[in-house]
């Protein structure tokens, strides 16, 4: 009995890793090798892999005394601030008013608010494009015809005002998706416990800023990082918006596009590789920094 | 590295362009059809360029099947000359291109974008010479004679009673003189190269800040600000612009002469209503014409089959019949001189009024400013346009207009572009440059 138990033992054994080498091939192979060739690659310069000059740390001595590479992170973080501070509130308020069951066709509404996901990024962005052109835009023909000044026709948006027109076009395109989130976290809210607050008293902003909020919070946490990772990686929108330049002053280029630029346009996959590994140990710091806020928070709770 | 072997046997040609493909195609199959067998016969794969370039670089970085001829854009070749010279993937020509007396044949500025340090690693595909479309219709219609203007103040001077003919009470403009922004980087590239101006000196040293740049930059700009300009932005490829081309928003438009085979498509509705002059030039006497754009054929170190490959390079790009078609399909004269004297380019053109187009914007090609292949030019070009937009809103804030004002402020914005394209340039450890 002890050599069958140890038999089934060791055959789970060989099971489970046989089960997990398919992953652990593919995550080698497209995760790890990836990740230490870059950060091989990033003290290099590199043209072709027969053509090769080790540079030690100077691609990332370069980087941080390149002021492109600093406004790619200021127009990064400018676009982030604006998804976690316009897109996600405005999402979780649309979740909140079709989480109404006295909304009729809610689930209309949920469709409409979805559908620019279900469309695709690189077409979103082709009809940004047409929609805020200048002059025969469909924004600035509705603003030119809404307010009788024809001067609003000569606004440039994708020239003058890249950045704001960059949000708003996201805003379009990730509301919905950020909404579906909030609206699964909003079915979730414990209803006895709205139910209580309300015949304590509570009026609804109460019951939204000391129930709802707090239930929803863990999700809200998760969209907030996944947004905040989204945002920091931003490239397609930009790039088919500005037709594969950062814009005057490069003031529409982000750390990605720039990470693009100077890999597959210049062809210096070294100093790619460093904007890229900067990029990466950004991210992890801002998630670190997520991570312990709320921590800290929870445990003074 | 080793190099992974195609299935097919055939010579592989990548071209991006469609009418390329359906010219070329007739005369390939003929070729292939009349071979002795011991040729290989020639495969077409028509691919988009920015396909061309990825498999192009991964060909030449990692040994993976490419072509064993290229087309290639202008936009696109510069990654190809990043790196060392003996590592650009591409054969050098000169040599051959020198024993059979080709070279003396191409016109000499059009080899210019595909050479570096001397040595030529593309057969140019065309010219691209650039002339000043205009709505002669508009400016006949008002008795003004264009051709006059020798120079673009006396453009500006004839076409500015035409602004607000109908004297609309909101003084709205009926027709701006040109079309032109300082938004458009491949125009101001044009114009500062007709101008004199260049980003890079010959051995590939950026010259951003040069004093002829600077003046030229400032009279660009002056033509786009205060509260009158001269000019106004109109999409040369959208939908927008080509109304705007329609409703003769503008009168005047730079065309290289593959935008007339654009607007031939695009706007046939302006047909009849347009002639082509030489650029007006910055000052009396200078050059009347500018170049943008630009292909050429690649032949890849890793074929095996140079040697026929040439031979199918020669057949399409020294062919009078190809030459004819390429004009009449897409209004493109050929980079070789002992094609010019085809009778094809005397034709009259009934979209431009029955003008001998051909021969006037073969009269300017051998005129076309020398083109540099830095792998830069494209950051350069964006610097400048930088430093132009920073400039309009410079002379706006502070109410200068006339290019001596903004000469200053110029030098200022164009000497941060300058730093901007060294810092980059400073990176890359294998530049050669001739004064290294």
């Amino acid at each position: 009995m002890g050599k069958l138990s140890q038999n089934i033992s060791q055959n789970k054994v060989v099971f489970a890793w046989a089960a997990l080498t398919p992953f652990i091939l593919l995550f080698t192979v497209f995760m790890i090798y990836p990740l230490i060739q870059s950060a091989f690659l990033s003290l290099n310069q590199t043209y072709g892999p027969d053509t090769q000059v080790f540079v030690g740390t100077k691609n990332f001595q370069l980087l941080f005394q390149d002021p492109v590479f600093w406004k790619s992170i200021k127009n990064t973080l400018y676009y982030t601030l604006g998804s976690l501070f316009i897109q996600l509130p405005l999402a979780f308020g649309l979740a909140l008013v079709l989480n109404s069951r006295r909304l009729k066709g809610r689930a209309i509404y949920r469709l409409i608010f979805f559908s620019p996901q279900l469309m695709g990024l690189v077409f979103v962005s082709v009809l940004g494009a047409l929609a805020f052109e200048k002059r025969a835009g469909l924004v600035n023909r509705s603003l030119a015809w809404v307010t009788g000044n024809e001067t609003l026709l000569e606004i440039d948006w994708l020239q003058t005002q890249i950045m704001p027109t960059l949000i708003l076009i996201s805003l379009w395109l990730y509301v919905g998706f950020n909404m579906i989130y909030f609206l699964a976290a909003l079915q979730n809210v414990d209803k006895s416990l709205l139910e209580a607050a309300e015949i304590d008293g509570a009026g609804p902003l109460s019951r939204l800023w000391h129930v709802i909020i707090p239930a929803v919070r863990p999700v809200a946490t998760f969209v907030v990082l996944l947004s905040m990772i989204g945002s920091l990686q931003l490239f397609e929108l930009p790039y088919i918006l500005l037709e594969g330049s950062g814009g005057p002053n490069n003031d529409g280029l982000t750390i990605v596009m720039y990470l693009y630029q100077n890999g597959f346009e210049l062809g210096d996959l070294g100093y790619a590789s460093a904007v890229g590994w900067a990029l990466a140990l950004m991210l992890i710091g801002l998630a670190l920094i997520q991570i312990w806020m709320v921590r800290r928070e929870e445990a003074s709770q | 590295m080793t190099r992974v072997e195609l299935k097919s046997d055939d010579l592989q040609m990548w071209v991006f362009s469609p009418e390329h493909q359906s010219m070329y195609a007739p005369m390939l199959d003929e070729k292939n059809a009349a071979g002795d067998g011991n040729d290989k016969d020639i495969e077409l794969s028509l691919l988009s360029i920015a396909a061309i370039k990825s498999r192009m670089m991964s060909g030449f970085f990692g040994g993976l099947p490419t072509a064993d001829l290229i087309e290639v854009e202008r936009s696109t070749v510069g990654q190809v000359f990043m790196g060392p010279t003996e590592a650009i993937g591409f054969r050098d020509l000169t040599d051959r291109l020198k024993a059979e007396g080709l070279y003396d044949q191409i016109n000499g500025p059009s080899l210019s974008p595909w050479s570096v340090n001397g040595r030529v690693f593309g057969l140019p595909h065309d010219v691209h010479p650039v002339m000043l479309a205009y709505r002669a219709d508009i400016t006949e219609a008002a008795g003004i004679d264009l051709e006059q203007a020798e120079t673009w103040d006396e453009f500006f001077t004839l076409l500015k009673p035409l602004m607000r003919v109908s004297g609309s009470a909101d003084g709205a403009v009926d027709h701006f003189p040109m079309s032109f922004w300082i938004t458009q980087q491949d125009n101001i590239e044009l114009l500062l190269m007709q101008g004199g101006g260049e980003l890079f000196d010959a051995s590939g040293v950026p010259t951003l800040d040069s004093q002829i740049n600077i003046e030229l930059l400032c009279k660009m700009v002056s033509w786009c600000v205060g509260p009158d300009p001269l000019v106004t932005d109109i999409n040369e490829f959208s939908a927008a612009g080509h109304q705007a081309r329609i409703d003769g928003e503008a009168i005047a438009y730079l065309a290289p002469d593959w935008m007339c085979s654009i607007w031939k498509m695009h706007v046939p509705q302006i047909a009849g209503k347009m002639k082509v002059m030489p650029l007006p030039a910055f000052t009396p006497g200078g050059r009347r014409t500018s170049v943008r754009g630009g292909t050429m054929l690649g032949f890849p170190k890793t074929s095996e089959h140079f040697d026929q490959a040439w031979e199918a390079a020669l057949l399409l790009y020294t062919s009078p019949e190809i030459a004819r078609e390429l004009y009449r399909k897409v209004d493109i004269v050929s980079p070789i001189r002992s094609l010019w004297p085809d009778p094809v380019y005397d034709e009259p053109d009934p979209f431009f009024m029955d003008q001998p187009k051909g021969r006037l914007y073969l009269e300017l090609a051998p005129e076309i400013p020398l083109r540099t292949s830095s792998p830069y030019n494209f950051n350069a070009v964006l610097a400048v346009r930088d430093a132009a937009v920073n400039l309009a809103d410079w002379a706006n804030s502070n109410e200068k207009y006339e290019p001596e004002m903004l000469e200053e402020r110029a030098a200022e914005l164009l000497a941060q572009a300058q730093a901007t394209i060294e810092r980059q340039m400073s990176r890359n450890a294998f530049a050669t440059t001739e004064s290294e």
